[in-house]
């Protein structure tokens, strides 16, 4: 007789709809994820009560931790769901607990309308700025320090872990959240990217922006892919510190 | 008619919060600092104290300087601080790293702050427009600021009271003060690496010593000295 796992998952139907729990019990098997439990209840929708249900919804691409998409909250910790292994999951509690990402709107299910996330990255123009296709020669040299900072900044997947355990990201506030302020760092110490970095500090300095920061430092502890997102906040608190008085002072 | 309001503050954004920010170290900090040096001086000795608070009082034009110094920036920080608590939801409960302990921390001594000071305010600044009689007639009677304050400590409240609140409030403050150091510092790009915030952290949390020291102390000395018992004999005749 196999051992059987249960995993309660709050299910929504629709993007306005009340959210509800449901229990689900599914054969334990060796190297379970958080996905292919979900790819199990798929197979046969049926809860511990007996009803017969609907698949659970739920996004998902890489399953190698490196595109974001199936970001849930799992055990109450927000985290991606192909990298949260069942056998460390019930080392932390006896029932596996999943709720969708709670910053975002619910598409479906575990299922999230991350876009916010997308349009914040257009708002504080996250990328560089090229006029020609033509050849224009090599780059300017990057100093190692730099280009490993840049490294670790662009390893971003925008994934929304920061974003969710953010105190200061609530649909009450208009905080852009630290993925954009950690991307808005990364082009800025670009050499090419340097050339429009007001136009992204300036982006970043009106409501919403860096200064809607509360410093709990959330952001930096839960990224899974260990973005020094608390650094670019600082970073980009001095830069544009140093640009409003330029503005004010010099210009 | 809110409207140009909301959008001066939204244009200049970035102006307030920093000017929020800055308020909070200068003067506020400054004066919370000099407040709680002056209360020590109760723990060396009513002389002292006395000397040094009549001195205070010799500074021309009090009130313009207490108004522009303290109570303007108080206002401006308390009123836009509660604007800034409300944009947050606190989710400690859920993910209790230190620091997020901290942020829920400075939100919390923030509204204790505002009320202690509101309190304090009335009950110390202004105690010659609520003291009622009784307090009036200590006053007529050429007290020093040491027994004034003492005979404040059993005015309205029992004295146990008194000093729980205070030392609440008190201890509200520096927290408030000292961990706003630390996030000053980050706002305004002073530290921007981990190693650079610990060290603030560290000094902040130093000071926030010396600064609970000189405010208990005080609080020690006027309640306990023979003072209060003439103070006492005076309110309660």
């Amino acid at each position: 007789m196999s051992k059987l796992i249960r995993l309660t998952i709050q299910r929504q139907d629709a993007r306005e709809s009340h959210p509800y729990a449901q229990t689900f019990e599914i054969e334990h098997k060796p190297q379970m994820n958080v996905i292919s439990c979900l790819q199990d209840i798929a197979a046969r929708p049926v809860t511990v009560a007996g009803e017969q249900t609907t698949p659970v919804a739920w996004d998902c691409n890489c399953l190698e931790e490196v595109c974001g998409a199936c970001t849930m909250v799992i055990n109450g910790r927000v985290r991606q769901a192909c990298t949260a292994l069942v056998d460390n999951l019930l080392k932390e509690q006896a029932t596996i607990d999943l709720k969708p990402m709670s910053k975002f709107p619910v598409v479906r299910d575990l299922f999230v309308d991350r876009s916010r996330m997308f349009a914040a990255l257009k708002k504080v123009r996250a990328w560089i700025d090229v006029d020609t296709y033509g050849y224009l020669g090599e780059g300017p040299k990057v100093e190692p320090s730099v280009a490993d900072r840049r490294y670790e900044l662009s390893c971003c997947m925008t994934c929304g872990c920061c974003m969710d355990v953010c105190p200061q990201v609530n649909d009450g506030s208009d905080f852009i959240g630290p993925q954009a302020i950690g991307q808005a760092a990364l082009f800025n110490m670009h050499p090419t990217g340097a050339m429009s970095a007001d136009q992204r500090l300036e982006a970043l300095m009106g409501p919403g922006g860096i200064t809607d920061c509360g410093n709990a430092q959330n952001c930096v502890k839960a990224c899974p892919k260990e973005v020094p997102l608390t650094w670019a906040i600082g970073k980009t608190g001095r830069d544009t510190t140093v640009h409003a008085i330029r503005r004010w002072f010099v210009k | 008619m809110t409207q140009p309001v909301e959008t001066w503050f939204q244009k200049n954004h970035f102006l307030v919060r920093r000017l929020h920010s800055l308020a909070g170290i200068v003067p506020i900090g400054v004066f919370l600092c000099i407040h709680l040096y002056t209360n020590s001086l109760a723990f060396v000795g009513p002389e002292k104290f006395n000397e040094h608070v009549k001195q205070l009082h010799e500074i021309p034009n009090l009130l313009v300087v207490e108004l522009i110094g303290i109570f303007l920036p108080i206002a401006f920080h308390a009123w836009y601080g509660i604007l800034i608590a409300q944009s947050g939801r606190i989710n400690v409960a859920q993910y209790g790293w230190l620091d997020n302990w901290r942020y829920t921390l400075q939100r919390v001594t923030g509204w204790i702050a505002i009320v202690f000071i509101l309190l304090h305010l009335a009950h110390f600044r202004f105690a010659h427009w609520f003291g009622g009689p009784a307090y009036q007639e200590v006053v007529a009677k050429g007290t020093t600021p040491f027994d004034l304050t003492a005979a404040g400590f059993i005015m309205w409240l029992p004295m146990g009271l008194w000093m729980l609140v205070y030392a609440v409030g008190l201890t509200a403050s520096v927290y408030h003060f000292c961990n706003g150091i630390v996030t000053f510092c980050i706002t305004w790009g002073i530290t921007v690496n981990d190693l650079s915030r610990k060290r603030v952290s560290i000094a902040a949390a130093a000071l926030a010593i010396v600064l609970l020291g000189f405010g208990l102390s005080s609080l020690a000395a006027l309640a306990s000295g023979p003072a209060p018992k003439a103070t006492a004999a005076l309110l309660n005749p």
